[in-house]
């Protein structure tokens, strides 16, 4: 260890003396240097992460004149916005529910579950491709799974005589999104509590069982306790995850249906709403909901902690 | 070693069911092009296709400069907060975690607006600064996980250390970052890349609302034009994102696992 | 001394006619180098199997090497077009686009909002007059008939009306081929509905087809997806309404993998015309104009042929037997474009305000449970 006492160095004849002084004295310029190395990404968040936001908060309240209006926000009332605002936050809602439990069994399973040591990090590997998978070629690959034409849609009619699409399945119906995107919140859930799952010592459970509890007052009283917080913040990532997601829906379907997303979409296109104010209300209502979702983790995971210490 | 337990097998091998099933059938229907026979020609389109190689060499590169800037960005500001600026910690983790919080439509939406040809900085004037553009806006979506892995890069080699040596020995910021910090951090640094590189290649809601010729906006108009080829392509950008992040988890193995005392 | 006049005479007047006759040919000239010096044409909206417009652009690119073509968004829809150009004004930069091909009905709409400019291609005069804009901002390009195009690998009974895509065994079968809030091609599609579900009032069939499309919807067989090759290929939308021109040419790209049958719908034979504009914010104007040229020129026009669509001076080009046989035999019949309904434009101007208008309150095209 470099000592950081005032005795200066001996022998080194071209390192500054580190003396009382000379740390003192090097201090005005490393501040600068401080600046100068925060500065670009302080520039580009405000540049990229922080501007847009609140230009589209100004927009938001512009009618086509350029005039102030509140008119925007009330049209968000309508019932074609409204109903697409609905299904966004239930489909999103859907599926960061299954996407959590779904995605926390399987973590346990592989994490606690004695399976052979390979599996898990296969398990993680695939999880960290299938999260990135979103998008268009999961649309693709679930039409070629349960399309008309796919073949799980041809075994189900072959083999068990059941049509699924006769009884009028569709992809882009809420089963169908929701099914889709569990194909992506499932991993993201696995990816992100396999460290909070791992922090639950073995001893913990072994000791439990000693004392005579059975596994599901383990998990009653130690377990979920303690993934609690981190299974909430997953929660409400899965829910912006899936509540922002465009590509996958639009390439299913255009943007024929009726998801906040695709109307946002159709909008800055195509002007399909013919008002660029409402476009922009669409968007602040969107992050308002997002970040609704992540207030709520924080306010919850706040008590949790606090219930923890 | 205990046996493993039941239903750990039966939920594993559901999920995996789950998950293996659409890969399957991908792969089975990409292969159906021709009536009645197995047959590459989806995949041999695919990728004799010029516009499949233009679209996917333009996201490449987009994703190189994402990643260098990134790189550029993030690592000085999480090294100096490390470092002397802990006060600004909640700040820049605040910033970091905006992109997840905000979609990416909301943050195109903006931009369009903001830095179009009627506003101060003119970026959407030109072929050039949209792209200049398009890389900014996959430097943001990219920033939390950018971030998290050079923070954690960080974290795990003694800054203070390495810096108090390397100014004694007179070397000025620059150069410690340079040529100190980032050899040290070089596979946290290559995560965040390799993670970059999966998350640009198949982005589409801002490459086609921004109207540049990336690989997701390619994709989707195959997919919307050509029946068999679209089961290719998304077999194909699988395969990439998988050697993605194999090289992730390769490079793991050699992060140093524990600060040297 | 009279006939040294008239030798005179004639040579001066001889002269005087050959100063005035080359002014085409240099036009032209100059026209290729002014664009040839802007070096770039923007586009939007043109698919490569569109009217064939992918071997239209290859011959453009091939004619005028010095101009490169920019392609910008090919599945945009009429409203899509013009909204670019709105969204780009004062945009010299490559999003804005150059010049559009929209539905008829987008092109008074266009000029009213200032959002083009007029140019009078050369072979103007042959371009019939209900199909252009008398100052020139606007001129028709070519058009079709509103047809099906049917997956026979999965649709067993093709259809042949309007009236039996009603029938319960076209459940979860039957979309349009742009959403009719913003594309031409899927406006036209209810419209054709309405005129067939109305007996050919022309002035109320928007109102019908939003009412065919409710009760389609209630049955459970429209799916709101747009309608594309894929789409009918994969079996999502095993039927589509579509231009004939686009029918056929998904037919052709399908090569027997799936079958399809393009059927002309005998309850309803409705005509679309398709028109040109440049952008009044054009970034590369005499590209632009040198476009228009093209597309109007013999060349152009045949190459929309090719394509199965009807180029707008087919009636002029067939007067002066410029028509390839081949080329001829492979469009549907012309007793089927005879009695086509061309909508007037007033008619086309209302039923796009109705049937943007009130799609989504009347159809609402919800995502189900």
């Amino acid at each position: 260890m470099f000592p950081s006492s005032n005795e200066p160095l001996t022998g080194a004849t071209n390192v500054a003396p580190v003396g009382r002084g000379g740390w003192i004295g090097r201090l005005p310029r490393l501040r600068l240097g401080e600046v100068l190395g925060v500065a670009p990404f302080i520039i580009f968040a405000v540049m990229f992460l922080v501007l847009p936001p609140f230009y589209l908060f100004g927009l938001a309240f512009t009618d086509k004149a350029g005039q102030f209006t509140l008119q925007n926000i009330v049209d968000l009332g309508q019932p074609l916005i409204v109903s697409a605002f609905w299904i966004s936050i239930l489909i999103s809602a859907a599926s960061a529910l299954i996407g959590a439990v779904v995605g926390l069994f399987i973590a346990l399973a592989v994490i606690r579950g004695n399976l052979p040591g390979w599996i898990r990090a296969v398990v993680t590997t695939f999880s960290g491709v299938a999260s990135n998978f979103a998008g268009i070629p999961l649309a693709f690959a679930f039409i070629s799974t349960v399309g008309r034409l796919g073949i799980l849609t041809i075994l189900l009619r072959t083999v068990f005589h059941i049509d699924i699409y006769r009884s009028g399945f569709n992809l882009f119906t809420f089963s169908g999104l929701t099914l889709i995107y569990c194909y992506f919140q499932i991993p993201l859930t696995i990816l992100l509590i396999t460290p909070a799952i791992d922090g639950l010592k073995r001893e913990w459970s072994e000791a439990a069982e000693t004392l005579g509890a059975k596994p599901w007052q383990f998990w009653t009283y130690v377990g979920i306790p303690v993934l609690w917080p981190n299974l909430l913040g997953t929660l409400s990532l899965l829910f912006a995850n899936a509540f922002g997601a465009v590509a996958t829906a639009y390439a299913l379907t255009g943007t024929s249906i009726n998801i906040i997303t695709l109307q946002l979409y159709a909008q800055i296109r195509g002007d399909a709403l013919q008002n660029p104010g409402l476009g922009a209300a669409i968007a602040l209502a969107m992050v308002a909901i997002a970040a609704f979702a992540n207030v709520i983790y924080l306010i919850v995971r706040t008590r949790a902690e606090r219930w923890l210490k | 070693m205990r046996r493993g337990k039941p239903w750990a097998w039966l939920v594993f091998v559901l999920g995996a069911l789950y998950f293996m099933l659409p890969l399957v059938a991908t792969i089975q229907f990409a292969l159906s092009i021709r009536r009645g026979t197995y047959s590459l020609d989806a995949f041999t389109n695919v990728l004799y296709d010029a516009h499949f190689q233009e679209s996917f060499v333009y996201s490449f590169i987009i994703g190189l400069c994402a990643i260098v800037v990134g790189v550029l960005i993030v690592a000085p500001a999480a090294y100096f907060v490390r470092l002397r600026l802990p006060r600004l910690r909640p700040i820049i983790e605040f910033l970091t975690l905006l992109p997840l919080v905000i979609p990416a439509i909301v943050l195109v939406f903006g931009y369009i607006r903001l830095y179009n040809t009627s506003s101060f900085i003119n970026l959407t004037g030109s072929a050039l600064g949209t792209d200049i553009l398009l890389t900014f806006a996959y430097v943001a979506l990219a920033l939390p996980y950018m971030y998290r892995a050079v923070d954690t890069g960080l974290r795990t080699i003694d800054v203070q250390t390495l810096t108090e040596a390397a100014n004694i020995l007179g070397a000025n910021t620059p150069t410690i970052l340079f040529k100190v910090i980032f050899p040290n951090i070089i596979v946290a640094l290559l995560s965040g890349a390799f993670l970059t590189l999966a998350i640009v290649i198949g982005e589409f809601t801002i490459a086609s609302l921004l109207n540049r010729p990336a690989f997701g906006v390619y994709m989707q108009n195959v997919g919307a034009n050509r029946a068999y080829e679209p089961a290719a392509l998304a077999i194909i950008s699988f395969i990439f994102t998988w050697v993605a992040m194999g090289m992730i988890q390769l490079l793991a193995r050699f992060a140093p696992k524990t600060a040297p005392s | 001394m009279k006939r040294t006049s008239l030798i005179a005479t004639s040579v001066s007047v001889a002269a005087l006619l050959t100063s005035i006759v080359p002014s085409y040919a240099d036009a032209m000239s100059d026209l290729v180098a002014a664009a040839t010096k802007e070096g770039q044409l923007t586009v939007i909206a043109l698919p490569h199997n569109w009217c064939g417009y992918g071997a239209v652009i290859d011959s453009f690119k091939k004619k005028y090497p010095g101009i490169t073509v920019n392609e910008l968004n090919p599945d945009a829809g009429s409203g899509d077009e013009v909204q670019a150009i709105e969204a780009n004004k004062g945009n010299t930069g490559p999003q804005a686009p150059d010049v559009i091909d929209v539905g008829l009905g987008y092109g008074p709409t266009a000029k009213e909002q200032k959002l083009i400019q007029p140019y009078k291609v050369s072979t103007w005069d042959s371009i019939p007059d209900t199909a252009k804009d008398a100052d020139g901002y606007w001129y028709g390009d070519y058009y079709g008939v509103m047809s099906f195009i049917v997956n026979t690998d999965i649709v067993t009974n093709v259809p042949k009306t309007w009236a039996d895509l009603q029938n319960s065994e076209y459940k979860n079968s039957v979309a349009l081929a742009g959403p009719p809030r913003t594309a031409a091609q899927g406006i036209q599609g209810v419209y054709a509905a309405g005129l067939a579900s109305n007996g050919g009032n022309a002035d109320t069939a928007a109102d019908a087809g939003l009412q065919f499309f409710k009760k389609l919807n209630a049955a459970g067989n429209f799916v709101p997806v747009t309608g594309n090759a894929a789409p009918v290929a994969q079996g999502t939308t095993p039927i589509v309404a579509a231009w004939d021109y686009n029918a056929l040419a998904w037919r052709d790209g399908f090569a027997g993998n799936p079958k399809a049958e393009v059927v002309v719908p005998s309850d309803a034979v409705l005509a679309g015309v398709y028109i040109q504009a440049i952008s009044a914010y054009a970034p590369h104007p005499n590209a632009a104009k040198l476009w228009e040229e093209y597309l109007y020129s013999d060349e152009g026009q045949i190459g929309w042929l090719a394509g199965y669509c009807h180029p707008i001076r087919f009636n002029d080009l067939a007067k002066n037997g410029k028509v390839p046989a081949d080329l001829l035999a492979k469009l549907p019949s012309a007793d089927l474009y005879a009695k086509a309904v061309f909508p007037t434009l007033d008619q086309l101007n209302a039923a796009n305000k109705t049937i943007t208008g009130q799609w989504d309150s009347v159809v609402g095209a919800d995502v189900s449970k």
